[in-house]
């Protein structure tokens, strides 16, 4: 970012606990509006309303510049290496305890879509967690990753580095659907 | 979409309590997973690691397939209309319950750039909350939105139909930097 950004952006500042938490609920309900707003912009294309659809992606761009500002402040914005240990340690968690116990509790309760949707999540995050453990390793050392292209999945999130798979190995989508970076 | 993409993301159902607040909690998590990883994708940028930059917007954009598939099994997709309300009212919400209370205590507590985020934010969701409401009129009628440009401020968030002011009347940022939609 230029100087011309760095000076409008809101900064991170001690914030007093109530503030924090406030910004805290404030950053989970942009970052959530953001990501709905996309799936709404998919369904009005479906609609045939190509205009909503477009409004619908700018409006979750601009959520997504109000979740930047708020974790900026939140002082949860540091520098690469940083990012890439604060990622992994968020990837690992979800492996080793959050999706281990909604899946329990799903199947426990019988909810096959919601375990469907847990497991899709959990797969990916594996993937996640070894690539920003790769990637950390690399910057440590001052060193950016290879430049293979990183590839997405666009129906459970699978993701992989080169060489796409004939189809997906989680949800078996034909790689037609995955979304090259 | 070909038949066997369609079949394969979660679906809607009925919960067991414990599993609706477990996926709600997860579609938080991924959705600030997601923003997360775009501000950390400018980091690496700025920072000269463009392949960790790629790394970060892939994987940002598989927790976005996570949090998409965990809001269908919420049933939190409806169709155009619907979703048009259920923007409004989220819009509505921020501005005249959250972002208020979140305000008077940031002034109370002195957080100054806590207050100016929050000011950001709160500015454009009644930009938002117009739009939407507007927009809804539209769809009730069976009208798509006009093909003008929607435009956001990179830094702010304030969202114009049309064309955008010669600089941000909010935080000042020149037109040029505007995002186009």
């Amino acid at each position: 970012m230029d100087d011309v950004f760095e000076r409008r952006l809101p900064k991170p500042e001690e914030l007093n606990a109530m503030t924090e938490e406030s910004l805290k609920a404030a950053f989970a309900g942009e970052s959530q509006a953001a990501e709905k707003y996309l799936v709404f912009a998919e369904q009005a294309e479906e609609e045939g309303y190509a205009h909503i659809a477009k409004l619908f992606r700018a409006i979750s761009f601009a959520e997504t510049r109000h979740a930047r500002n708020h974790l900026r402040v939140l002082g949860g914005v540091g520098t690469t290496a940083e990012n890439l240990a604060a990622a992994f340690g968020g990837e690992s968690f979800e492996v080793d305890e959050m999706y281990p116990a909604y899946r329990e509790i799903a199947k426990l309760q019988g909810n096959a879509q919601a375990s469907h949707s847990f497991r899709y999540a959990v797969k990916a995050e594996m993937d996640h967690r070894r690539m920003y453990s790769d990637a950390l390793a690399e910057v440590v050392a001052g060193r950016d990753i290879a430049e293979a292209p990183v590839s997405v999945c666009l129906i459970c999130g699978h993701t992989v580095i080169g060489e796409l798979p004939g189809k997906c190995p989680v949800c078996a989508a034909a790689k037609e659907y995955y979304r090259t970076f | 979409m070909a038949d066997a993409f369609k079949n394969t993301p979660p679906a809607p159902e009925d919960k067991g309590a414990m599993t609706a607040e477990n996926i709600a909690a997860a579609l938080a998590g991924e959705s600030q997973a997601s923003q997360k990883y775009l501000a950390f994708g400018d980091v690496a940028d700025a920072e000269g690691y463009p392949n960790v930059a790629r790394l970060f917007r892939a994987v940002a954009y598989a927790e976005s397939t996570h949090a998409r598939n965990h809001l269908s099994v919420l049933g939190g997709v409806g169709t155009t209309a619907e979703n048009l309300k259920a923007a409004w009212g989220g819009e509505t919400f921020e501005i005249t319950e959250m972002y208020p209370a979140y305000d008077a205590v940031a002034k109370l507590q002195e957080n100054k750039s806590a207050q100016t985020s929050i000011r950001y934010a709160l500015t454009a969701e009644k930009d938002h909350q117009g739009i939407y409401d507007g927009t809804l009129k539209g769809v009730e009628g069976n009208k798509d939105l006009g093909a003008q440009p929607v435009r956001v401020c990179p830094i702010c968030g304030h969202t114009v139909i049309g064309d955008a002011p010669d600089e941000c009347p909010v935080c000042g940022t020149a037109a040029v930097y505007f995002k186009e939609f």
